[in-house]
C-alpha cells in the first residue's frame, strides 16, 4: 500500500494541472477546490511516509508498470524513496501547499488564472518528482517540467515591465543547464548501460573512467544551473523579482532545493566522490564565492523581491558550502540551512508579496512606516529577517552555527588554510546579511511613512495564515532542533553517506556487496554547548524583570488621547525646527559609508552583472570548463 | 536549591546585578579618568548610576511617527542579552551556565545589543535616526571581520589539533599553559580586540553612529525616560561585557586560589582595559567618518588579526 504513495502523489498533481485548464478555466470556485484537493493530498501522502521512511528507517521504491530487472538490469523507471529523498519531499509539499493558499488571495486580481495554476501544479508535480525518481532520466525529464513550467510562471505577469526578459534569461541559462545535465546523462548511459541511479552507484564506486568524470562535471555544472550559484546565478534576481510572489517562494523554496538535492545525489551517491579532496575544494570555494557575491549585491539592491533573491543565492552558497565537505557534520548542517532556507525566505517572500499586495511596489524608496499600518506583516518579517541573518534564538542560528563548525572542524583537521578564509566569509557574510535586512526594516517597515502610502490596509487572512505558520516553523526549528535532527537531519545524512540500502532495496539483498560498495555507518551529530531552551530560560527570567523596569515608568500619551488631543508637538518627531523632513539617504541606499569604501568592487561587479544575456551565457559555459577541467586534472 | 543558586546568577551574580552596576562603575571610572586627562575634576564615579535613576523616574515619550511595541522593547532586549552574555563568560575558571555557550553564540549574542539600538532607533520614525542605524550598522561590519579573525585565532591556539570554540576550553588552556597574552604570536590579536571594543561599545573616535554634534544622538534622538536610561545602561554593560571577554580571551588562567580575590583581579584587569582602550582613546583622538572607519577595521586592525591567525596557524 505505502509504496504507491509517492509516485500517487505526483501523478495526482499532474492529473490536476490538467483538470484545472479543463473544468476550472472560467469557474475560480472549481479551479480553487482542485487546485486545494490535489495539493492537499499530495501533502498527505508525503507527509505519510514519515514514519515508515524516517523513523522505522525502510526505503521505498516502486516499478513502474511493474519492469523490475531483467538479469541484473534495471530497464524500467523506478521510484524510490529514501530518507534523503524524502527530506526534500518534505519541503517541496510543504513550500507548495502554503503558496497554494497564500495565491487564493494574492493572485485574485490578476487574469488567466487557469493557466498559472496549471503551471503551478506542474511546477510542484515536476519537483516532487525529480527528489523522488531513482532514474536518472527520468529526473532529466522533471528538470525540463521544472525549467518550462517556471519559465512561464516567471513571465506570467507579463504585462509587467521586466517579466518577458526575466522570463527569456531564465530559458536561455535553464536550457543550457538542462543541455549539461542530458549530456552528462547520455555519457552516464553509454559507461554504465543503464539509467538507474542505484545501479549506477554501484557500477562507478570506486571505478571511475574519464567519461564518468566528464559525466560528474557536466551534471554538477547542470544542477549548479538549477541551483543559481555564481556563476550561475545571472537569471536568479530578474526571475525572483519578475515572478508572482507565490512563484519566488515556491523557486526559492524548492526549484532552487531540487538543484541542491540534486548536487547531493549526484556527488554523494551517484559517484561517491566526495572523499576526494579536490572535488571537496571545489565545491566549497564555488560555495564561498556563492555566499559572498551573493551577499555583497543583495546591499546595494532597490528593490525589496530583488533584494531578497540576491540573499537566496547567498544562502544557497551556504548550503553548497557545507554539503561540499563531505563530512556527516558539514552534510548536517548543510541539509538542516537549506530546510531553514525554506522557511525564512518562503516567509520574507510572502511578506514582501504582503507589501506589494497592499502597495502596488516594492520599491524600497517608495516604501516606509509600514509597521502601522500592517503590524502583523512586519512582526512575520522580523521573524523571518532574524532567522536569516542568524541571531539566537532562530532557526537560522543553529545551521550557520553547524556550517561554521563543519568548515572550521575540516580546516583544522585538514591543516589547510582555506577552509579558515572560507569560516571567516562564512561569518562575515551572517553580518552583511544582516545589514541588508536592517535596511529593508528601514526602508519599508520602519522610518517614515510616505504620504501616499497612509491608506495602506493589512494583507487579508488567506496571505497572513502561511506567513504564521511559516514563523511559527522558524521559531520550533531552531528551538527544537534536536528532534529536526534525530527525526530529519540524521537519517537524510546517513542515507546520502551510506548508498549500501539504497542500492540493495532497488536490486537486490547483497547486490552492493558484491559491487563491492562499502557499508559505512554514520553516528549521529552531536550539538553541543547551545540550549536554546536553557537560554530561553534564562531570557524569560530577565525579560520579566526588566519589564517591571518599564511598566513603572510614566507613560501619559494614552491619558492625552482619551481627552481628546489629537496633536501635541511634544509627541512629534524632532525635526530641528522645519515644519516636515525627510531623510536625505533613501531607504534603500542606508549603507553609503560602506559603499564608498567598495566602490572599486562594485564597478567590477556592476560590469559584470550586465543584463545582456549572451554574457550570462557565456559564463555559464566558462564555469563549466572551469569544472571540468578542475575534475579532470585533480581526480586522476 | 539548584533554582536558587540559578536566580542567584541569573539576578544577582554574575547576571543582572552585577552587570549593571559594574558596569556603570566602569562608565564612571572611564568619566572621570578622561576629565582628568583633559584637565578637568570630573564628575564622581557614581555619576552615571545618578543619570540612570534620574532617567528612571523621567516622563517617557513615545513620539507619534514611532511603533510603540518596537520602541519600547528594544532597549529591553538589548539589556537582556547584555546580562546573558555575561553568564556565558568564565570569570577565570568559573563560568555559571558552563557548557551551554561557546565562542560563536557569544558572538552572536554580542550583536544582539547593536541590533536591539538599530530596531529601536528605526521605529521612532526620526530622519536622524535613519542616518544613526546606517553608521551603527556600518560600524557592525567594520568590526566583525577582525573579531571574528581573533576569535578564530583564539579558538586555534588554545584548541591545538581539535576544535575548540568552548569557552571552557579556552580557560583551561589558559589554566595549564598560562595566559595568552604571554604568547608573542596572540600579541597581534589582542591589540586588534582592544581597538575592537571601542568600536563595540561605541566611544569616541568610534562613535560615529552617535554623534551627537552631527546627528543629536542618532538611535536616541527621540528616547526619553526609561528607554533612555535602559540605553545609556546598556553602553555601560557593554563596556564591562566586553572588557571581560577580553580578560577571559587573553588573561584567563591566572589563579590566586580564593574564589572572591579572582573576581577581584577580574574586576581590577577589567578596569585597566577600560582605561586603556576606551579612556585613553578617547581622550587623545576626535571623532572618524564612517567610511573611515571602515577602512581602518578592515585593513589595519583586520590585518593585525590576521597576522596572530597566520602565525597560529604556522604553530607558533
Amino acid at each position: 500500500m505505502i509504496q504507491h504513495f509517492p509516485v500517487l502523489a505526483v501523478m495526482l498533481l499532474f492529473l490536476a494541472a490538467f483538470c484545472v485548464e479543463i473544468f476550472g478555466s472560467h469557474n475560480a470556485g472549481v479551479r480553487n477546490t482542485i487546485v486545494m484537493i490535489a495539493a492537499t493530498v499530495a501533502m498527505v501522502l508525503i507527509y505519510a511516509l514519515i514514519k515508515p521512511v524516517m523513523i522505522e528507517g525502510q526505503i521505498i521504491s516502486y516499478w513502474m508498470g511493474n519492469w523490475e530487472p531483467v538479469s541484473g538490469y534495471a530497464i524500467g523507471i523506478g521510484y524510490e524513496v529514501d530518507q534523503l529523498s524524502l527530506f526534500f519531499a518534505l519541503l517541496v509539499v510543504t513550500t507548495f501547499w502554503l503558496s497554494g493558499v497564500y495565491s487564493l488571495g494574492y493572485m485574485s486580481k490578476d487574469h488567466h488564472l487557469g493557466h498559472y495554476y496549471t503551471l503551478y501544479l506542474m511546477l510542484s508535480g515536476s519537483v516532487l518528482g525529480l527528489v523522488m525518481t531513482g532514474d536518472i532520466f527520468n529526473m532529466f525529464v522533471m528538470i525540463e517540467i521544472m525549467t518550462f513550467a517556471s519559465v512561464a510562471l516567471t513571465a506570467f505577469r507579463n504585462d509587467n515591465e521586466g517579466a518577458l526578459e526575466a522570463g527569456f534569461k531564465y530559458l536561455v541559462i535553464g536550457s543550457m543547464g538542462s543541455s549539461f545535465t542530458l549530456t552528462g546523462v547520455a555519457l552516464l548511459y553509454g559507461q554504465c548501460h543503464t539509467l538507474n541511479m542505484a545501479q549506477m552507484s554501484a557500477i562507478l564506486y570506486q571505478n571511475l573512467t574519464p567519461t564518468s568524470i566528464m559525466a560528474l562535471a557536466l551534471i554538477v555544472a547542470g544542477f549548479g544551473v538549477k541551483s543559481y550559484i555564481v556563476p550561475f546565478h545571472t537569471p536568479a534576481a530578474d526571475a525572483y523579482m519578475a515572478a508572482p510572489t507565490s512563484v519566488s517562494m515556491i523557486f526559492a523554496g524548492m526549484v532552487n532545493k531540487a538543484g541542491v538535492y540534486g548536487m547531493i545525489r549526484v556527488l554523494y551517491t551517484i559517484f561517491n566522490a566526495m572523499d576526494k579532496s579536490t572535488v571537496q575544494m571545489l565545491i566549497v570555494i564555488f560555495g564561498a564565492v556563492t555566499m559572498f557575491i551573493g551577499v555583497t549585491m543583495a546591499l546595494t539592491q532597490h528593490d525589496f523581491k530583488r533584494l531578497l533573491a540576491f540573499h537566496s543565492i547567498s544562502q544557497i552558497g551556504y548550503v553548497i558550502t557545507a554539503i561540499g565537505l563531505g563530512s556527516a557534520l558539514g552534510l548536517t548542517g548543510g541539509l538542516f540551512h537549506a530546510m531553514n532556507h525554506t522557511l525564512f525566505k518562503g516567509l520574507l517572500f510572502l511578506t514582501a508579496g504582503a507589501v506589494l499586495y497592499a502597495t502596488g511596489t516594492t520599491n524600497l524608496d517608495k516604501l516606509g512606516g509600514l509597521s502601522k499600518k500592517m503590524p502583523k506583516t512586519c512582526i512575520c518579517f522580523l521573524i523571518g529577517a532574524f532567522s536569516i541573518s542568524g541571531l539566537p534564538p532562530f532557526n537560522g542560528f543553529v545551521s550557520k552555527w553547524l556550517v561554521y563548525q563543519a568548515v572550521y572542524t575540516k580546516a583544522v583537521e585538514s591543516g589547510n588554510f582555506v577552509y579558515a578564509i572560507v569560516t571567516v566569509v562564512a561569518l562575515v557574510v551572517s553580518v552583511m546579511t544582516l545589514a541588508s535586512f536592517i535596511k529593508v526594516t528601514q526602508a519599508v517597515f520602519f522610518g517614515q511613512c510616505p504620504v501616499e502610502l497612509k491608506k495602506t490596509q493589512e494583507a487579508p487572512v488567506s496571505m497572513l495564515v502561511p506567513m504564521y505558520i511559516m514563523s511559527a516553523l522558524c521559531v520550533l526549528a531552531g528551538l527544537f532542533y534536536p528532534l529536526v535532527n534525530r527525526f530529519l537531519l540524521h537519517p537524510a545524512a546517513q542515507s546520502a553517506l551510506n548508498v549500501t540500502n539504497y542500492i540493495d532495496r532497488m536490486l537486490g539483498e547483497g547486490y552492493a556487496a558484491n559491487m563491492g560498495v562499502e557499508n559505512i555507518q554514520v553516528a549521529p551529530v552531536q550539538f553541543s554547548f547551545w540550549n536554546p531552551i536553557v537560554w530561553l530560560i534564562l531570557f524569560v527570567v530577565i525579560f520579566v524583570a526588566a519589564g517591571l523596569v518599564i511598566i513603572g515608568s510614566k507613560e501619559e500619551r494614552g491619558k492625552m488621547l482619551q481627552q481628546g488631543v489629537k496633536y501635541d508637538a511634544k509627541y512629534a518627531t524632532f525635526f530641528s525646527g522645519e515644519e516636515e523632513m525627510f531623510s536625505q539617504v533613501g531607504g534603500s541606499d542606508l549603507f553609503w559609508g560602506f559603499k564608498t569604501d567598495w566602490k572599486g568592487y562594485y564597478r567590477v561587479l556592476e560590469g559584470l552583472h550586465s543584463g545582456i544575456v549572451t554574457d550570462y551565457a557565456v559564463y555559464t559555459v566558462m564555469a563549466t570548463a572551469i569544472i571540468t577541467v578542475c575534475m579532470f586534472v585533480f581526480m586522476r | 536549591m539548584i533554582i536558587i543558586r540559578s536566580l542567584f546568577y541569573i539576578l544577582i551574580f554574575p547576571g543582572v546585578l552585577f552587570t549593571a552596576a559594574f558596569g556603570l562603575f566602569l562608565a564612571g571610572v572611564d568619566r572621570k579618568v578622561v576629565a582628568r586627562m583633559q584637565h578637568r575634576i570630573g564628575p564622581p564615579l557614581r555619576q552615571p548610576m545618578y543619570d540612570f535613576f534620574k532617567l528612571l523616574g523621567k516622563e517617557t515619550i513615545i513620539p507619534h511617527a514611532a511603533n510603540k511595541i518596537a520602541f519600547l522593547a528594544a532597549p529591553v532586549i538589548g539589556f537582556v542579552s547584555l546580562a546573558l552574555i555575561m553568564l556565558f563568560i568564565p570569570i577565570f575558571n568559573f563560568t555559571a551556565f558552563s557548557g551551554s555557550a561557546d565562542l560563536i553564540v557569544i558572538l552572536y549574542l554580542i550583536t544582539i545589543p547593536g541590533v536591539a539600538l538599530i530596531v529601536g532607533g528605526s521605529s521612532s520614525g526620526s530622519p536622524y535616526a535613519g542616518i544613526g542605524i546606517s553608521r551603527e550598522m556600518v560600524t557592525m561590519m567594520a568590526y566583525e571581520l577582525p573579531f571574528v579573525l581573533i576569535l578564530l585565532a583564539v579558538a586555534r591556539k588554545a584548541g591545538g589539533d581539535t576544535l575548540a570554540f568552548s569557552m571552557e576550553t579556552i580557560s583551561k588552556w589558559q589554566a595549564a599553559n598560562g595566559s595568552m597574552i604571554a604568547q608573542w604570536s596572540m600579541i597581534p590579536a589582542a591589540i586588534a580586540m582592544l581597538l575592537v571594543i571601542p568600536a563595540e561599545v561605541g566611544t569616541q573616535p568610534f562613535d560615529v553612529a552617535e554623534a551627537e554634534t552631527e546627528i543629536c544622538e542618532g538611535p536616541l534622538i527621540e528616547y526619553s525616560g526609561a528607554p533612555l536610561g535602559l540605553f545609556k545602561l546598556n553602553t555601560a554593560m557593554k563596556m564591562l561585557v566586553m572588557s571581560g571577554l577580553f580578560t577571559s580571551l587573553f588573561f584567563g588562567g591566572i589563579r590566586t586560589g580564593f574564589y572572591i580575590l579572582d573576581v577581584i583581579v577580574f574586576m581590577l584587569i577589567c578596569v585597566a582595559v577600560t582605561i586603556v582602550c576606551m579612556s585613553t582613546i578617547h581622550a587623545v583622538t576626535a571623532r572618524l567618518k564612517i567610511e573611515h572607519l571602515f577602512k581602518f577595521f578592515w585593513t589595519f586592525v583586520s590585518g593585525l588579526a590576521l597576522v596572530s591567525l597566520i602565525l597560529v596557524w604556522c604553530g607558533l
